[in-house]
């Protein structure tokens, strides 16, 4: 626990730039993992020799039990408490004084006493528990996934390839079919089948935005849906399971009719009506109850969407989010980031397309 | 204003006898309800569908069928809603710019001022006052919440 994890082998080093061109996905992380670790001051205390710091942890870790996330010792340097802890009115001794220490202790920590910067909290990436190291040694559990979300290894070739090839629908749909405006397509990531497409109209009401349609027409998959439309959407076929009603007939024929994308997916699996749970280990609940809402669907948008919309997608509860053209109003990068916002009860990731537009076409 | 909650409960209560989430809202202009409803997300399998846009939808309604300019019409609105607007919500209001919000209890889960600052991420203040009759609001999302919601998948019910 308290050594610093060993580097594996020794890793390549990248620049995120290099890296978007090759994978033309990038990860849209929480602050937490994309700042710095904010740092805050310390005191400490050097001891004379390294015989007293068994005695000298041992007390400090009862009385000032701070700095979990830190190693408390480096050589014969000791952390004893943030400085904040300490009174303006007060000297370390005096502060110190309140806590009983025994007296060889208490003399120990008041010997070479500096103020020192040390790290907030726990770094989360390995390129930011590099960066603390040069302030104080810190504790650092490496995620693989995590890892794999900022250096864009999380995808094999073949998924990166059908996300880009989704990119490409977006701006297809929409220059083709929809003047321009915002598109979003709703994918079951289990077939990589398309089970809702939607654009945003021309004189749309100040809140029908592309993804308040799209999880309507995705509610339309589900024996539901609540807008008043004038489109006519694909009807299902005889010879398949699949639900086409969220897919409005205009993108579905636009895509059926074309050669390009003869060997896309289409439509929902079947909502399934009070039938038993099966138990599937380790799948998650679209695999397990069939389609309810969003759940485990992947959205992909043209536009970023808003801070209505990107709620919207929350409550529909997304698997994730992939958009390619950032917006000034944007709820998940430009202006905030809502999937980071830890209260809320469902979270998704978020992904922004990177590829130039031009190479998508 | 504030006189107004009860009608917003009568909406509350009768989204709760339809098995979906019992929240209810008015739209007040002057000193006339012009749209009202209930959360209809369970009905509808959209989780968009709260009350709050319900009164969004029947008012951008009324606008059309009266021939109204619906941006100055939501600039005269006063929203009264059982429970803290959610951030969606709140952002649709925020962004429509209704004059102000009269809620009664407050959501900690995802509400739109509680959890997030809306005003902020829109860029757009408006007045918003908690706390009416919260306790009643929050007595009915209690009742609700210890049966189960017929929409959610089995698992989601066992956590409750």
């Amino acid at each position: 626990m308290d050594l610093p994890p060993p580097e594996k082998r020794a890793r390549k080093s990248y620049s995120l730039e290099d890296n978007d061109e090759i994978m033309g996905i990038r990860a849209i992380l929480s602050d937490e993992f994309e700042l710095d670790i904010p740092l805050i001051q310390a005191h400490s205390c050097q001891l004379e020799t390294k015989q007293q710091l068994q005695a000298v942890i041992q007390e400090l870790s009862q009385k000032l039990p701070y700095f979990q996330h830190l190693k408390r010792v480096q050589d014969r340097d000791v952390l004893i408490c943030p400085s904040s802890e300490i009174d303006a009115s007060e000297t370390l001794e005096q502060h110190l004084q309140r806590f009983a220490f025994s007296e060889h202790v208490l003399r120990a920590l008041c010997q070479g006493n500096k103020v020192v910067k040390v790290p907030q909290r726990m770094p989360r990436l390995r390129v930011q528990y590099e960066k603390t190291q040069q302030h104080w040694p810190c504790k650092f559990h490496p995620n693989h996934y995590s890892e794999s979300l900022r250096n864009g290894t999380n995808f094999t070739a073949s998924q990166r390839i059908f996300h880009k090839r989704m990119a490409q629908l977006l701006v297809k749909l929409s220059r083709d079919q929809n003047a321009g405006r915002p598109v979003g397509i709703c994918v079951d990531p289990r077939t990589s089948s398309l089970v809702a497409i939607a654009g945003s109209g021309e004189a749309q009401s100040p809140h029908e935005h592309c993804s308040m349609i799209l999880v309507d027409f995705v509610a339309r998959s589900q024996h539901g849906g609540a807008m008043e439309t004038n489109l006519s959407f694909a009807e299902d076929l005889t010879d398949s399971e699949a639900i086409l009603s969220g897919l409005p007939k205009s993108y579905y024929d636009y895509l059926t009719k074309n050669e390009d994308y003869k060997d896309l997916r289409f439509g929902a699996e079947k909502s399934r009506r009070n039938e038993k749970v099966e138990d599937v280990q380790g799948d998650d609940n679209l695999a397990k109850f069939g389609p309810y809402l969003c759940t485990g669907y992947d959205v992909y948008l043209l536009q970023e969407p808003c801070l209505m919309c990107s709620m919207a997608l929350v409550h529909s509860r997304a698997k994730r989010v992939f958009f390619l053209r950032p917006s000034d109003n944007g709820a998940l990068a430009t202006r905030f980031q809502l999937h980071s916002v830890k209260e809320l009860n469902h979270h998704f990731e978020v992904f922004q397309f990177t590829t130039n537009e031009d190479d998508l076409t | 204003m504030a006189a107004f909650m009860e009608e917003a409960f009568i909406e509350a209560r009768r989204a709760r006898d339809a098995g979906e989430v019992p929240v209810g809202c008015v739209f007040v202009l002057g000193d006339k309800v012009i749209a009202r409803g209930g959360n209809e997300v369970n009905v509808h399998r959209n989780a968009t569908r709260h009350a709050e846009f319900i009164c969004i939808d029947a008012t951008l309604a009324y606008c059309r069928e009266k021939r109204l300019p619906a941006r100055q019409m939501f600039s005269e609105i006063t929203v009264v809603v059982t429970v803290e607007p959610c951030i969606m919500c709140s952002a649709a209001l925020h962004t429509l710019g209704v004059k102000e919000i009269i809620y009664g209890c407050e959501n900690d889960r995802f509400g739109g001022k509680t959890v997030v600052d809306v005003a902020a991420v829109v860029g757009q203040r408006i007045d918003i006052t908690g706390g009416v009759r919260a306790d009643e609001a929050m007595a009915l999302l209690k009742e609700f919440y210890k049966g189960d919601n017929p929409a959610a998948p089995p698992q989601a019910k066992k956590k409750k």
